[in-house]
Parts: C-alpha cells; sequence; structure tokens
C-alpha cells in the first residue's frame, strides 16, 4: 500500500503529470490544425466553407490533381534539396564555430553573442536585405565577387532558374547557423574538461578526441539540433515570400510555399491541403528516426 | 609568449567571422540611414551619401512604444507557458526510457510540422468559435506557446541528458521525494539549458507575425511586427522607414542578449558539474 | 447571434461614450492613416456626428482570405475595398450587395459617368455590385535627360512595339537599362502583360494567337538582349520603377501610383507616354487598375452604407491630386499635378480593360503568369507556353 502510494507521488505518477501537461496542451492547440488540414484534403474545399466541416468529400481526387501536375516533382525534388542542404551546412558551420569559439581568446563568448543577430531580425527585414544583398544589378555580393574579380559577369542569383534555390537556400543557412552554433555551444560547455585532459594524457590526437569524446557526448544535442533544424527549414516560408516568391516558373518552389499557394492565392484548399499532408508524413519521417536515435543516447 | 599571440590572432580571426556574418545587420543599419533611390542605386554604396536619420520621427508617428510593449507582454507570456509546461515534459523524457515516452516524444515533435501560415486558419475558426478571439492576447499567447513547445522540450530534454544521473540517486538516497530532487537539484543544474532556450523562445516569440496579424485587429494591442508591416504596404514602401523601425526594434534586444549571453553560456555548467 | 453581439456593443457605446443612436460601420481598406479611405472617413464622421466609421487596414495580399474568412465567422465589415478582378468571386457567392437599386435611386451616382473598364469591373451577371473608387492604369515613363544623351529626341518617345525596341537598345549602357518592367509571378505580371496580348486582338481567353507569341518574344528579347534586367522576372513594378528613379534603367512602364516618389527621388526630366502598340495602326489597350468600394450583403445599415460610399464616389475629382489614381468616371479635374502625365493617363484610360470578370481570375492569371515566367526563363518557347496556358485556362472556363 506504501509502495503504491510512492509510486503515485514520487514514480510513474510524477512522470505521467508531468508529461501530460505538456501533452495535453499540444493537443488542444496544435493536434486540432493538422486533423483539419487533413480532413481538408479529402473534401472540395472553398474559400467560403472554410468554418465548417459540412463540405463534399471527394475521397483521393485532391491527391490525384496535385499529384499529377507537371510541376509536382520539380517542387518535391527542390524541397529535398532546399532541406537536405540547409541543414548539413547549418550544422557543420555551426559546429564549427561552436567549437572554434569554445577556444580560449579574449572576447570569445562577447562575439559569440553577436550571432544572434541573425535570430532576431524581423523575418520580413531579413527578407528584404537579402533581397538587396542578391539583387542581380545593385546587388552587394555582385559588387563583392565582381571587385574581387572572383567573377567577371553578373550573377542574376534571384531571377536565374539554376541559382533561384541556392540563394534562398543560401540565406536560409544564414537564418539557422546561430541556432545550431548556440545549442551546440550549450553542449559543448557540458562535455567537463577532465575527460579530455585524461584523453590526451592517453596521447589521443585531437582528431581522435573529436570523434571519441565531443562526437559521443554530443549525440543528444546533434539530435536535437539535426531533427529540429529539418523541421524548421520546412517551416521557412519568409524567405520564399521576400526573395523569389518560388519562381522564375517554379525553379524555387517548395512544397511549405506551394501549400500556401493553392490555398491562398489560388484558392484551391483542398490542393493546398494535400501538400500539408504530404509534409506531415515527411515529419513524421524524421520524427521516427530522431526518437530512433534517441535509443542510443543511454548507452554512449 | 607565442600563447598570447595565438590568442589574438584567434580573437581577429573571430571578428572576420563575425563581421563576415553580421553584414546583413550593418546593411540594415545603411540602409536606415540611406534616401530610397539610394538604396537601389548601382554600385551599392557603403556609407549613405547623405546622412537620413529618421528614429524619432518613426517612433513617434508609429507609436512604437505601444507596439513595443505588446511584443514584450507576448513574448514574456509564451515563455512564461512553455517553461512551465515544457521543463517538465523534457525531463521525464530524458529519464525515463519506455515505449511510451518513444511515443510522447514522437508526438511532440509531429506537432510543429507546418508553418504558421498554413495553421491559423483553422486556428482562427476554433478560437473564434471558443470565444477567445475576446482576448486577442491571451490568443496569440497561446497559439504562439503551442508553436514553439515542442522545440523547447526536444531541446531542455538533450540538457537534462547531460546532468548525471548519480547526482538524482544521491538525492533520492538522502531522502529527497522526487519532486523535491527535481526541483532543488536536477532542474538548477540543468539551468543553463533552459535559460539559454527560454531566450530563444523568447526571441521567436518577440518576432511572431502570422499568428498577431490575423488574431488581433486593434491597433493598441498589435505587437511590432505587425505594426512593421503594416507600414510597408506594396506600394507605399519606405524602405529606409522600415529598416529604421528594424533598426529601434533589434538593436536594444541585441544589446540585452550580448551582454545575458555572457553569463548563461560561458562558465556556468563546468562549474557546476564539479 | 450576430445582433445579440451588436445589440451588446451598442450598449457598450451607450455605457461609455455619450453619443447616443449612433450608426458604426466597420470599414476595411488596404490603405494606412492618412490616406483614402482614412481621410474620407474622417471627413465624412465630421459631417455626419451620428455616424462612426471604424477603419481598419488589412495588406493587401490578405484582402480575399481575411475577409472570406471574416464571412466564414461573421465578423465580416460592412463596407470594403476590393481590387477589381476579385469582385466577381464575391458576387457570385452573393455575398455583396447588388447598388442596381441604390444607384437609380442616387441623385449623385448616374451609371453613365463611370467609365467602361471600371464599370465591367464591378458589374457581374447584370448587378451591380460596387462603385470604384477610382482607377489606374499604365503607361511608359521615361527619363528625358538619358534620352538627349544618346541624342534621341525626348518630344518623340516610341509609338510603335519596334521604335520600343530600337530606344531601348540605344539607351541602353553599361551600367544603364534600356527599360524596366515586371514580369513577376504575381497578379502584377498578368497585369502589365494583358494590354500586350490585347493589343494584338488577344485576350485571356484567347492566348493562342500571333500577336501573343510576338509580345512575349519581344518580352524575352528585351531580356535576352540586356536592355531590361533578369532580376525583370521577380521585381515589382514599384521595385522595378525605383530602378528607374536611381538612374538605372531610361524608361519604365508603370503607373500613376509613382508619381509621388518619382518626383522626391529622380533627380531627372522624366516624363511619361502612353504604352507602345504593335504596329501605328493598331488597336490601343492598356491595363485597368485600383478597386472598388463594395457593400456587403449581411450589413445591418445597407443605407446608411451606401449613402457613405456615395459620399466617396462624390469626392472622385481630389483622388489624382491627393491619393495619386485618376478618375473612373467622366469628373472635371481642375488644376491637375504634373498636368502633362496626367493627359497621358487620362487618355490612356480610355483604353483601359479589365482583367477578366471571372469569380476563378486567380487561377486564370496564374496560367498567364507560367506563359511568361516559361518563355522568359527559356524553358519553353513563347508558343508552347500559351498553348499550355490556354489548356490551364479552359479548363476553368468550362
Amino acid at each position: 500500500m506504501l509502495r503504491f502510494r510512492n509510486t503515485f507521488t514520487d514514480g510513474v505518477g510524477f512522470d505521467t503529470v508531468l508529461v501530460m501537461l505538456a501533452l495535453g496542451y499540444l493537443v488542444v492547440f496544435s493536434a486540432y490544425p493538422l486533423v483539419y488540414n487533413i480532413i481538408m484534403s479529402f473534401q472540395e474545399v472553398d474559400l467560403f466553407s472554410l468554418a465548417s466541416f459540412d463540405r463534399p468529400f471527394v475521397g483521393l481526387d485532391n491527391y490525384r490533381d496535385v499529384l499529377g501536375r507537371p510541376e509536382a516533382w520539380t517542387i518535391f525534388l527542390n524541397t529535398v534539396k532546399f532541406v537536405g542542404i540547409s541543414v548539413a551546412a547549418q550544422l557543420t558551420i555551426g559546429f564549427g564555430l561552436a567549437m572554434f569559439f569554445q577556444l580560449d581568446f579574449p572576447g570569445n563568448s562577447w562575439l559569440r553573442g553577436l550571432f544572434l543577430a541573425g535570430w532576431i531580425m524581423p523575418a520580413l527585414v531579413v527578407g528584404a536585405v537579402w533581397s538587396w544583398i542578391l539583387a542581380g544589378d545593385f546587388g552587394v555580393l555582385n559588387h563583392a565577387l565582381l571587385s574581387l574579380g572572383l567573377t567577371s559577369e553578373r550573377i542574376f542569383w534571384l531571377s536565374d532558374p539554376d541559382m533561384a534555390l541556392y540563394s534562398v537556400i543560401i540565406a536560409n543557412i544564414w537564418l539557422g547557423v546561430p541556432f545550431n552554433m548556440i545549442l551546440l555551444s550549450v553542449g559543448l560547455a557540458g562535455i567537463p574538461e577532465d575527460i579530455y585532459e585524461a584523453a590526451e594524457m592517453d596521447g589521443a590526437t585531437r582528431v581522435q578526441r573529436f570523434f571519441t569524446i565531443t562526437l559521443p557526448m554530443m549525440r543528444a544535442q546533434l539530435g536535437a539540433v539535426i531533427s529540429l533544424g529539418t523541421i524548421f527549414t520546412l517551416q521557412q516560408f519568409d524567405l520564399f515570400a521576400a526573395l523569389t516568391q518560388g519562381g522564375p516558373s517554379n525553379a524555387s518552389n517548395v512544397f511549405q510555399y506551394w501549400s500556401w499557394q493553392l490555398s491562398f492565392q489560388y484558392y484551391e484548399i483542398g490542393v493546398g491541403s494535400v501538400i500539408s499532408v504530404l509534409m506531415i508524413l515527411f515529419v513524421i519521417l524524421v520524427a521516427a528516426i530522431y526518437v530512433r536515435s534517441t535509443r542510443a543516447e543511454h548507452v554512449a | 609568449m607565442t600563447r598570447r599571440y595565438t590568442r589574438y590572432g584567434l580573437c581577429a580571426l573571430a571578428i572576420l567571422f563575425v563581421a563576415i556574418y553580421l553584414f546583413p545587420l550593418y546593411w540594415m543599419y545603411v540602409t536606415a540611414m540611406k534616401s530610397g533611390t539610394e538604396i537601389f542605386a548601382n554600385p551599392p554604396t557603403f556609407w549613405p551619401r547623405d546622412l537620413h536619420w529618421q528614429v524619432g520621427e518613426i517612433w513617434t508617428r508609429l507609436q512604437m512604444d505601444t507596439y513595443l510593449k505588446n511584443s514584450l507582454i507576448i513574448a514574456a507570456g509564451v515563455t512564461v507557458i512553455v517553461c512551465l509546461c515544457g521543463t517538465g515534459c523534457a525531463y521525464v523524457l530524458a529519464r525515463v526510457r519506455n515505449r511510451w515516452m518513444d511515443v510522447v516524444l514522437f508526438l511532440v515533435l509531429m506537432m510543429q510540422v507546418l508553418p504558421s501560415s498554413l495553421m491559423i486558419t483553422p486556428i482562427f475558426v476554433a478560437f473564434n468559435q471558443v470565444g477567445l478571439m475576446e482576448y486577442p492576447r491571451l490568443s496569440v499567447v497561446l497559439a504562439q506557446a503551442a508553436k514553439v513547445l515542442p522545440l523547447y522540450i526536444v531541446l531542455v530534454r538533450a540538457t537534462f541528458l547531460q546532468v548525471p544521473g548519480e547526482l538524482e540517486e544521491a538525492a533520492l538516497v538522502d531522502g529527497n521525494s522526487r519532486v523535491g530532487a527535481f526541483l532543488t537539484i536536477i532542474a538548477p543544474l540543468a539551468r543553463n539549458g533552459i535559460l539559454v532556450t527560454g531566450v530563444l523562445i523568447f526571441l521567436q516569440s518577440f518576432g511572431e507575425y502570422v499568428y498577431a496579424r490575423s488574431l488581433i485587429s486593434q491597433r493598441p494591442l498589435q505587437p511590432a511586427t505587425v505594426g512593421l508591416q503594416s507600414f510597408m504596404g506594396p506600394n507605399t514602401s519606405d524602405w529606409s522607414g522600415v529598416m529604421t523601425y528594424s533598426a529601434i526594434y533589434v538593436t536594444p534586444i541585441l544589446i540585452i542578449f550580448v551582454l545575458l549571453q555572457r553569463q548563461i553560456v560561458s562558465g556556468l555548467t563546468s562549474g557546476a558539474l564539479k | 447571434m450576430k445582433r445579440l453581439a451588436l445589440g451588446c456593443s451598442a450598449l457598450v457605446t451607450l455605457a461609455t461614450a455619450a453619443t447616443a443612436q449612433s450608426v458604426e460601420l466597420d470599414l476595411w481598406t488596404i490603405d494606412d492613416p492618412g490616406e483614402y479611405h482614412y481621410v474620407l472617413a474622417e471627413e465624412y464622421m465630421q459631417a455626419n456626428p451620428d455616424v462612426k466609421i471604424n477603419v481598419r487596414t488589412v495588406q493587401f495580399r490578405d484582402m480575399v482570405n481575411d475577409l472570406a474568412r471574416g464571412m466564414a465567422t461573421g465578423e465580416s465589415p460592412d463596407i470594403t475595398y476590393i481590387d477589381n478582378p476579385e469582385v466577381a468571386l464575391f458576387a457570385s457567392r452573393g455575398l455583396l450587395l447588388d447598388l442596381t437599386p441604390y444607384i437609380e435611386a442616387s441623385d449623385i451616382v448616374n451609371k453613365e459617368d463611370i467609365f467602361p473598364g471600371p464599370l465591367s469591373s464591378v458589374t457581374y451577371e447584370g448587378g451591380i455590385y460596387g462603385l470604384p473608387r477610382g482607377a489606374n492604369t499604365i503607361a511608359l515613363y521615361y527619363n528625358a535627360d538619358k534620352f538627349r544623351e544618346a541624342g534621341l529626341d525626348p518630344d518623340n518617345p516610341p509609338q510603335t512595339w519596334a521604335e520600343l525596341y530600337e530606344t531601348a537598345k540605344a539607351l541602353t549602357t553599361d551600367d544603364t537599362y534600356g527599360l524596366a518592367f515586371s514580369a513577376v509571378a504575381t497578379e502584377e505580371g498578368t497585369f502589365q502583360f494583358l494590354p500586350w496580348l490585347q493589343m494584338t486582338g488577344g485576350d485571356f481567353d484567347n492566348l493562342q494567337t500571333e500577336g501573343a507569341v510576338e509580345a512575349l518574344a519581344l518580352w524575352k528579347s528585351f531580356i535576352d538582349d540586356g536592355l531590361a534586367s533578369p532580376d525583370t522576372l521577380i521585381r515589382s513594378q514599384w521595385d522595378s520603377t525605383g530602378t528607374f528613379n536611381a538612374g538605372a534603367a531610361a524608361m519604365s512602364i508603370s503607373g500613376p501610383w509613382e508619381l509621388p516618389r518619382m518626383s522626391k527621388e529622380a533627380g531627372f526630366d522624366f516624363r511619361a507616354a502612353m504604352l507602345p502598340i504593335p504596329t501605328a495602326d493598331a488597336e490601343r489597350a492598356s491595363a485597368l487598375g485600383e478597386g472598388d468600394n463594395v457593400i456587403l450583403a449581411n450589413t445591418d445599415n445597407p443605407d446608411e452604407a451606401f449613402a457613405f460610399v456615395e459620399f466617396l464616389y462624390a469626392n472622385m475629382d481630389r483622388v489624382w491630386n491627393e491619393f495619386g489614381y485618376l478618375p473612373a468616371a467622366n469628373v472635371e479635374v481642375s488644376d491637375p499635378d504634373y498636368p502633362e502625365i496626367y493627359a497621358v493617363f487620362e487618355e490612356s484610360m480610355k483604353y483601359a480593360r479589365n482583367r477578366g470578370p471571372h469569380p476563378e481570375w486567380p487561377k486564370i492569371s496564374q496560367a498567364i503568369q507560367g506563359a511568361i515566367q516559361s518563355s522568359l526563363t527559356g524553358q519553353a518557347a513563347p508558343a508552347d507556353a500559351l498553348d499550355r496556358a490556354q489548356s490551364q485556362i479552359d479548363k476553368v472556363l468550362d
């Protein structure tokens, strides 16, 4: 009897309450919109029938419609490129910078703080500034490249179909670096100094120490940063709106922007919801991989 | 002796990195001081030809004090809700391993898949039906908290993982209850990560735009991001004004954060764990 | 439910403010304080103390969505601004008040005075669902100083497409483009392209014409031959004209909304000419922009709402000098600012044609934008791009 009460106040019961607090909140405020989107993807939805579920069901018609469009495949590939390249680059640069600022030199923590500027500038302003930097004629980037002799002709970052997607990726990497760097810094700061010292005494090189100590100790942080980075990248919307609007001719369009265009610019809400559902499926995959990766955390 | 030179060399390198990274920020400040047409000048000018300083005018004309106050209220509200609801969950997810916890972690991550621009319609309809729209700022706080809660949980969970389990066991052996051990031993040890993540959440919510635009219709209740958008319509965009506005908005937070992060990221953990 | 809410708010008004029996009208607009709706609402309230008008700014690109959502949840305004091509969408659902009986009874509004383009934009299946607040159209701005530098006669701007091409070529230098325009993948791109199509006898429902191919090929040659910036594909009209004001382009195709900024920032002799036509004897056409004041069908105060809309209409003669667009009806504008440029736009207005009307205009527009963008980027030949757009539009029209 005593044991039972103890479990409840000190054991599983305590855990359950804490978990349910957060999960309950999310179910109330986030699950509904998701379900709503999923239902709409099977319905014929009109701009004026948004408020009720009383709409004709059309089965998989919306799915057939949208997947049959010639631009669907291009946009899918763009999305994969956008997410893959952004996350990889953000992580590499962020990790590199985090380790660099871990070194002992004057002003290291102070200078590191300045990187957060990217995180606090309003999205609207970030978009505008990057659109000027990347502008073909009066853009600063072209000006710099031309003056340094790195290129002989102006590059039309935003309007050249071969470049447009990469331009958005560049701006997105810029946005994501502080997030990666600061969180990985916290992780690095949490690794006890004496482990390194012991390894150094055992004659481990810098590279060996990185692979045998830093990486394994950072496993949880890395898993979190990668999975969240993927999800953030998949949510990136403002940069597309400010820089290319998915153009020219869908060359830089991605699922999240296309879904918005279909629903709110062309008022094909059912079809736009199909894209949302596809994104949900993708995130399910990412979340599953992340959860699997956390199994190994305790072994390390 | 060489060690000192290395240190200054590293510092110079760090300044170079920061300079490259902060170029967009610099461009924001410079543009704020340019005239409208100079923004489109070719070649670009790295320093304004004639200074065009209008901080005071923008501040009063747009009543930025009200906007910034609302932004602060919203960001603070979100941060409080998220810390209250999320910290415990993150802790449990870090400590307890079983099939159920896997499911919870999975659900938490899944909940934040769609961009706000695709979530807002159902939220608007639902909030309207339950009458939450009578409290527009609260609506934004509730919706935004749901948006960033998963982020908070995942990040703080990673921090809790770094707190050695032995410390908790020792506390339990000493006669603490789970609740007591969590509040007095574990949470303080993870305060570093909690603080940093809390700051990130605060900054994210300070810049929230999509929900605030749709859920708050009265000007006196709107946050600064909505105020910013409201004076850059398609044909009235006064870019130097926009950048001035944004400089006013960014500068104080940047200063505060640079000062604060010195305390939070550096030193604290290593000291605590020894 | 709505009535109950209104009753409550009326009670609150009674309790807080001392102004009894006032009528409240909600007005949504794309204007910011200091512009058309704010200024005129203020004046109207001064003259009619028993009417209170609550003006709310909604971003242009959010207007249709916000209105639809407002209607779905019972939070819609009494009066709103709607962009021309969207009127048909709302009218086709019976969401707008048919103003025909009000106009017939009105001493101020006379249907015959409204220009045909703007009138067609508010007309849907025989009903009149709004009153234009003004109109705008596009013309060719040019930098007369650069004309002189290039040895061209600034009093003789290009009249035909061939002349436009030659002039643009002559004006292009290392740091100046000959021409700025907008081929962006938004409604603005459609807005800029349609007149070129219409001048050759085509329209949104008839894209597969030789003239359409020629027009697209001309646009493509502007970019391919370096006479216009490749960024034309992603720049709005406002941003494109910004490069003209900065001296980075010698001509620019845009509308009267540019004038306040241009007069402040363009440090040169700027002038305007009518949009060039394919050949000297071809039909003229121009775009029709701006929007309309409409009353929502579910308003509780239709009479008061119409009285205000009528008042807005009665101030049409002020829109050029005070708000930067053209009158949409035959009114006398005394002492217009920039008289020569006003004369060009006023003449162009006669040829301005409405986009549509069609309830699914955004889809039609999207198909046209697709054709423009895919041919200008070289992904499809102009003829193929137009064929594809036509088949997309035919699906919508069926």
